[in-house]
């Protein structure tokens, strides 16, 4: 366990610096200096004096600091990545039970791999599509939402990006629960516990759930990024103003300290998720999850 | 997991690689397929549904679809080869020589790739694409992808396997050890290596033309087409619809032929 821990700390360690020197070298990019090898390490150096100093920077195009606009962008998204994992689990745990312990695999598996093939943005525009020509919802294709939206028409409006974020989280959770469900599956101890008498549902119950579940748990931080991902493109779709429609502009104009503080904010974000799922996961099965 | 492949995968796969070899055809051919040239105006054509004389319809300005949807498959596709031939190269090959560099700097690399892949590889090509410009695209894209790749190759790699024991007994130089790797591993899982790698790139390539980091006008790709569709596709679907369906059908093909599991990412 201390072992485990210890390797896992060190990732984390290791995983933050990382995706801070990848930040830092970005962001001094956007300094003003003549662009040389040695003009861009004295940004590095001004960059890390800056940030030992807790000063993250201004943004190139508002002037404003950093954080300031990371703390204003970054709720509206957050709790479309959270909306979108409950959605992801909501739809994903079943699918994935169902799949992995039933035929019907057999039979969705050329719709699922349809589903897979479609890139988010095609999928995000056909809810769209499908909202406003069969439900008769507003969406926010084509328009900026303002914030004097009726508290109704905001539901509406804030469903079709969830259920795109959600959906490409379904597809990470299934796959993770079907692998888990897969190995576990091949383990020696299920012959072991039926010649000690128990019964089929107790073995899935006891012994073979938390393994799934725990295998879930570990894979934690490749379903964080496919929620990352979806949420850029949702936002960008459907013109919602979160941290990654920012993110994006961001880059569109060369804001160079805000891109390198997002895109740290969101690796972060990974990282994170990764670690404390694979703690999880070893605490649930007692073993670590591939 | 491990075990052989079903006669359905199997099928899977041959029918992926049909369906890649034709979109090839019609990559390379589609200045000859196509009715118009890329990026021409009919007057008084705008916004036609599906009809005969334009059967997937016309956009906003008057462009055949058709022809605008096999122009911008041709363009994405080309910058999709483009792009895997850079994973491929800096993910997967750079992978499994990596593993034979001396340790502390094979961790060192690892490492460096493991804290890349932990970004989304949509917002490393997106900056990329803005740090070194729109040219770049297929390279960002290639390079965004890589990371994955590498782990994959780095932590796939048997270094105490009994050949790699017996070539260090007997002092046969790493290189031709590498050698023999690269030549009898890979060998098997080239094709499927290849068209996983087109499968990532393509969806990356698309999304961050969508986004405005991939083609520019008046080259379009199909995401470049999709985005300028959205104002106008709510009420005429046909100008997202077909070049969306001929972005589906790519990658489609490209998972099928790679044997990727529903939902894996490629």
């Amino acid at each position: 366990m201390k072992r485990f821990l210890a390797r896992q700390v060190a990732h984390l360690v290791v995983g933050l610096c990382g995706a801070a020197v990848v930040a830092i070298a970005l962001s001094a990019i956007g300094d003003q200096r003549p662009h040389n090898l040695p003009a861009y390490l004295i940004a590095v150096t001004d960059r890390i004096t800056h940030l030992s100093k807790g000063d993250l920077g201004h943004s190139a195009i508002s002037g404003t600091p950093v954080l300031d606009e990371l703390v204003q962008h970054m709720p509206p998204t957050l709790t479309l990545l959270a909306c979108g994992a409950g959605l992801a689990l909501a739809v994903g745990l079943p699918l994935g039970l169902l799949f992995a312990f039933g035929a019907i695999r057999r039979i969705a598996a050329p719709f699922m791999q349809i589903a897979t093939a479609t890139p988010l943005f095609c999928a995000g525009l056909a809810f769209a599509y499908g909202a406003v020509q069969l439900l008769h919802w507003p969406v926010s294709v084509n328009m900026r939402v303002g914030l004097a939206v009726p508290p109704d028409q905001a539901l509406r409006l804030a469903a079709l990006p969830i259920a795109t974020v959600g959906l490409a989280g379904a597809a990470a959770v299934q796959l993770a629960l079907r692998r888990a469900a897969a190995r576990s599956s091949g383990e020696a101890f299920r012959t072991g516990l039926k010649r000690l008498g128990l019964s089929g549902m107790e073995i899935e119950f006891l012994y073979v759930m938390p393994q799934i579940i725990a295998g879930l748990l570990a894979s934690a931080g490749e379903i964080a990024l496919a929620l990352v991902s979806a949420a850029v493109v949702a936002e960008w779709v459907f013109n919602r103003q979160g941290a990654a429609d920012l993110f994006v502009q961001s880059v569109a104009l060369a804001d160079w300290n805000m891109t390198a503080v997002i895109l740290f904010a969101f690796a972060c974000l990974t990282i994170v998720t990764g670690f404390f799922g694979r703690i999880a996961g070893y605490l649930l099965a007692r073993e670590e999850m591939a | 997991m491990s075990q052989p492949p079903s006669l359905l995968s199997n099928m899977m796969r041959i029918a992926g690689w049909i369906g890649l070899s034709v979109l090839l055809v019609a990559i390379f051919l589609s200045d000859f397929l196509a009715h118009a040239p890329a990026g021409a105006i009919m007057s008084g054509a705008e916004l036609n549904p599906p009809s005969p004389a334009h059967p997937f319809g016309t956009d906003v300005l008057g462009r055949d679809i058709l022809s605008e949807t096999l122009h911008g498959l041709a363009q994405t596709g080309r910058h999709a080869i483009w792009a895997a031939a850079v994973a491929i190269v800096m993910g997967g090959l750079f992978g499994a020589v990596a593993t034979r560099l001396p340790r502390p700097l094979a961790l060192l690399l690892r490492g460096l790739f493991r804290v890349l892949s932990a970004i989304p590889a949509l917002l490393l090509t997106v900056v990329l694409v803005g740090l070194f410009g729109h040219n770049f695209v297929a390279l960002a894209a290639g390079l965004a992808a890589a990371p994955l790749g590498f782990i994959r190759a780095f932590d796939h790699v048997d270094l105490r396997a009994p050949h790699t024991e017996y070539a260090r007994a007997t002092g046969i130089p790493g290189l031709t050890l590498l050698k023999r790797d690269l030549t009898y591993d890979f060998r098997h899982i080239l094709g499927s290596v290849i068209a996983r790698a087109l499968a990532a790139v393509t969806i990356i390539l698309s999304t961050a033309s969508f986004l405005g980091f991939g083609a520019q006008p008046p080259a379009r790709d199909l995401g470049l087409i999709i985005a300028a569709a959205k104002a106008s596709y709510l009420s005429a679907w046909w100008t997202a619809f077909f070049p969306g369906l001929a972005l589906v059908f790519f990658v489609l093909c490209a998972r099928l032929a790679a044997g990727l599991e529903e939902g894996e990412r490629a």
